[in-house]
């Protein structure tokens, strides 16, 4: 079970192999289940209140819908006692009524922490925003990376990219957690992250496909990636330490940005090691692709 | 001579060999004393205070305040009292209200009486102009809106104004059986009979609105609609309207750090920190302007009354306005035929019939504008506030359109038409977002998030150090520095704001940052292997570790300046200090710990060690 320089193109054949089955798993978990949009995709109110931690939700739901005449999700937040109320915006011309009057008769101390209102057509534009970010952060990349790397190479980078943020998409679907804009923020910056890890290993094979053309690409590749073992997994691991510390300490704002994270940083680092160098091998990526054109001194 | 020159040559390489000039040290260390100064107004933080402006009487003494808000059990920190205001800085952040309310007995005027956060830093800090790092409503608590301002209702207005001319125009040149129709808030049909009511339609429309496109329609119709040009210098301007009409409101809520921006093409953010009942402030915002012209009436010459202008001065006008803001349809600044400043206003034919007939009587008097404000005070009453805002002479006869000239500078012309159109381009706004974050929950993000950059911060330095040994002191050393320029810069830069996700940004940062460093290390430590020395080792790993650093934080870099260009308010704050942080740990990661390095291992000529 060694991992040695003989057996490590099997090993990366291995891990992209469980790559691409979690990838499938992750897009058929998207199309089936779908994601849990947050207040700030859909529109809707959500209010968060602290009441005495001995009232349970199923005291607080009844009242809510009486008052509200419509379904309220009740959800517990970090802390005993306090709640989250999800609700849709009452109709027009019809008043919010107040919380603390609907909830008056199990509890008068009754503090709303925030409440937040978000019209349906803002919640659309937030997430057609979001979806132009998430386009032009692609395009951009791939700008950039087809102007810095021969496309082969680019490839993986570029797979190994998607396959992060899909598999993100993929937890996201399977645990139902909230999916607002702070989550979206954190899929850009994996995308920025996971390029980060690829563009490294990839600089290795670049410089090594120049300096050693006679070697074999797998040889290469497994050559780049034991070159840049050490940095990867001490980056990845600080970085996943001070994420895992916003996880921790963060709060409940925090927990989906912390958790999207922490998550894409993994299978960020694994996705470059797997697929990102693999593909390129498939496309047939070989040191000619590398070395110094001859000019022709002809027009 | 040939050999004395070969030595210099040889020397000269020396020096350039992992040597850093003194003037670099120089740049280095005065960056991160001025970023260290400007970062530590953070630490200190805000104090609450309560300000009071002297506007028409002067404030009381600062001593006279200090034991009024003694007696009522409240600490004063300190009191600034200035020609034109008195700042009362309390030791107690909760006790704000609770001083405005002590001080609201003290003063004449309650309006001069508004809640504000001074810094806490030492007064010499400040006279340096260094501030606190500005906190967004995530993390100080308040009331944030977004209004939808409905240009299409103005657009509406114009072309409704439109079709009233046009339906004179049949009248007076006798064309029948035509008919205009608003089809859409932008667009008119104007059904004719002819080709020559056709063309004089056409005609009418390319000389006296030549912001309007005329196009043939089905037989002899002609299609009309507002020119793209147009329709965005209205937008703007009705936007520019509403955003002056909402500064002013806020004013006189008495906060002092509001902010109202336009947002997009037709939304206005409005953020009020510190407010916690949104109602009061829904209650502002939601206020109606209206706009009237009255005619100046000399006492006793029947039924008149009195209203202020803008300096306090009475002015007599009639009872009855002349004529409506509402038949207002337009009215903007422009330079006149002498170069000198006016405003043109455009009426609706009723609003034009009416000021023509009462010019035609009164040409060679005065005419008033009166600009009076509806809104709801915090118990829920509806109140009025009335103003006249210009005198002017009739010189002619007016009609539909005219212009007031002697208006002063081109400056005071927009202000007034800004406030004509407060009566006209009146287009509905709506709230279409509310977030109200409580002042514990902002207190608790603030905590929370700073726990976690401190915990994160921790275990990296401890990290560094265990693993890279005398390297990682350096990559703490960079770190460190690192973190300091990024508070100094988030500071300094004018509208940077810190948000929740802007810290998440930044412990995020402390993670990414010593990449760079890592990167140059592993590279030293390959060099090292190879067999080169110390000193050569630096210099090489230094040199190709370059080239990766950039490639790695430039693609994240793409994502932080997308991000800041397409999201909203607090994820904006997370792409400003991913992408601040970036910059500064390429400065630190490079520049710092390159310097430090230098220093200490720059002439270390041993081979075969270890780091």
């Amino acid at each position: 079970m060694i991992i040695n320089m003989k057996n490590a193109t099997k090993w990366r054949y291995f891990t992209s192999a469980v790559s691409i089955t979690l990838m499938l798993v992750s897009i058929l978990l998207v199309a089936t289940k779908g994601l849990n949009w947050g207040l700030d995709f859909t529109g809707g109110v959500v209010s968060e209140v602290q009441l005495s931690s001995k009232i349970t939700s199923s005291e607080i739901e009844p009242l809510l819908k009486a008052g509200l005449h419509q379904d309220v999700a009740v959800i517990a937040s970090g802390e005993p006692g306090r709640w989250v109320l999800r609700y849709a915006i009452p109709e027009a011309g019809q008043e919010l009524p107040s919380i603390t009057d609907m909830l008056a008769p199990i509890s008068t101390d009754i503090t709303v922490l925030n409440t937040s209102i978000v019209g349906p057509q803002v919640g659309q534009e937030l997430a057609d925003q979001g979806g132009l970010a998430l386009l032009v952060c692609m395009l951009c990349i791939l700008g950039y990376l087809s102007y810095r790397f021969e496309w082969r190479l680019a490839s993986g980078s570029l797979f190994a990219l998607l396959h992060d943020v899909v598999f993100v998409l993929g937890f996201f679907a399977l645990t139902q957690m909230e999916f607002n804009l702070t989550v979206l923020a954190a899929v850009l910056a994996i995308l920025g992250y996971s390029l980060n890890d690829s563009i490294i290993i990839a600089d290795r094979i670049r410089e090594l496909l120049i300096a050693k053309p006679k070697w074999s690409i797998q040889k290469i590749n497994n050559e780049a990636i034991a070159a840049t073992f050490s940095r990867t997994m001490v980056t990845s691991g600080t970085t996943l330490m001070t994420v895992g510390a916003l996880w921790l300490l963060g709060g409940g704002p925090l927990e989906g940005f912390a958790i999207a994270m922490f998550i894409g940083i993994i299978t960020g680092t694994w996705s470059s090691i797997s697929v990102g160098t693999t593909l390129p091998e498939l496309f047939g990526l070989k040191p000619e692709h590398y070395l110094p054109k001859v000019v022709s001194e002809e027009p | 001579m040939y050999g004395d020159l070969r030595m210099k040559k040889q020397i000269k390489q020396k020096q350039i060999f992992n040597h850093y000039s003194a003037w670099k040290y120089i740049v280095l260390v005065v960056t991160v004393l001025v970023m260290l100064l400007s970062a530590i107004p953070t630490w200190y933080g805000e104090d609450a205070a309560v300000q009071i402006s002297a506007k028409n009487s002067p404030a009381p003494s600062a001593l006279a305040i200090q034991r009024q808000l003694e007696a009522s059990g409240i600490t004063v920190k300190r009191i600034d009292q200035q020609a034109d205001k008195t700042v009362i800085v309390l030791e107690n952040d909760n006790q704000q209200t609770q001083a405005k309310t002590v001080l609201s007995n003290v003063v004449k005027d309650k309006s001069t009486l508004t809640l504000a956060l001074e810094p806490a830093a030492p007064l010499w800090l400040q006279n340096m102009g260094f501030e606190p790092i500005k906190l967004g409503l995530d993390l100080r608590g308040g009331v944030q809106f977004l209004l939808d301002v409905d240009i299409d209702q103005v657009y509406k207005a114009q072309g409704a104004s439109l079709a009233d001319e046009l339906r004179q125009l049949f009248r007076k040149d006798g064309i029948r059986g035509a008919r205009v129709e608003q089809s859409d808030a932008d667009h008119l049909i104007v059904k004719v009979n002819n080709s020559a009511a056709n063309s004089a339609v056409r005609k009418f429309v390319k000389t006296q609105y030549p912001q309007w496109q005329a196009t043939n329609g089905d037989g002899n119709s002609v299609l009309l609609a507002m020119k793209d040009a147009e329709k965005t210098e209205l937008r703007n301007l009705t936007v520019q309207q509403n955003l002056q009409t909402m500064r002013s409101r806020i004013e006189e809520l008495g906060i002092t750090e509001a902010l109202v921006q336009r947002q997009g093409e037709n939304r206005i953010r409005i953020e009020l920190p510190g407010v916690q009942d949104p109602a009061a402030a829904k209650n502002v915002i939601g206020a109606t302007a209206s706009l009237a012209f009255y005619a100046v009436k000399e006492q006793g010459t029947g039924s008149t009354m009195e209203l202020k202008d803008k300096q306090g001065q009475p002015v007599r006008v009639g009872r009855n306005p002349i004529l409506g803001g509402d038949h207002i349809v337009d009215a903007r600044a422009s330079f006149g035929e002498m170069g000198m400043a006016e405003v043109n206003i455009t009426l609706d034919s009723s609003g034009g019939k009416i000021m023509s007939d009462f010019s035609r009587d009164n040409v060679g008097k005065p005419m008033a504008t009166s600009y009076s404000e509806y809104g709801r005070d915090s118990e829920g009453k509806t109140t009025q506030t009335n103003e006249i805002i210009s005198v002017a002479t009739i010189q002619s006869q007016l009609g539909m359109r005219f212009r007031i000239t002697g208006t002063g500078s081109m400056d005071e012309a927009q202000q007034l038409a800004l406030l004509l159109r407060a009566g006209s381009l009146t287009a509905p706004v709506t709230i279409v977002e509310e977030r109200t974050i409580g002042p514990t929950l902002g207190a608790e993000n603030i905590e929370n998030g700073f726990a976690a950059l401190g915990l994160g911060l921790g275990v990296t330095l401890l990290f560094m150090a265990v693993w890279y040994r005398r390297l990682g002191w350096v990559a703490n050393v960079a770190l460190i520095a690192n973190m300091i320029m990024l508070f100094g810069l988030l500071a300094l830069i004018p509208g940077a704001v810190l948000t929740l996700p802007g810290i998440a940004g930044l412990v995020l940062t402390v993670g990414m940052a010593v990449d760079t460093n890592v990167l140059i290390f592993e590279r030293i430590k390959d060099k090292l292997k190879e067999g080169r020395s110390m000193a050569q080792a630096i210099d090489r790993g230094f040199s190709s570790a370059i080239g990766t650093i950039f490639d790695a934080n430039f693609t994240t870099m793409i994502t932080a300046v997308v991000l800041y260009a397409i999201g909203n308010g607090p994820i904006q704050g997370f792409a400003l200090t991913l992408g601040l942080g970036l910059l500064t740990s390429m400065f630190t990661g490079i520049f710092a710990s390159r310097a430090i390095i230098n220093l200490v291992w720059g002439r270390d000529s041993r081979r075969n060690i270890r780091v």
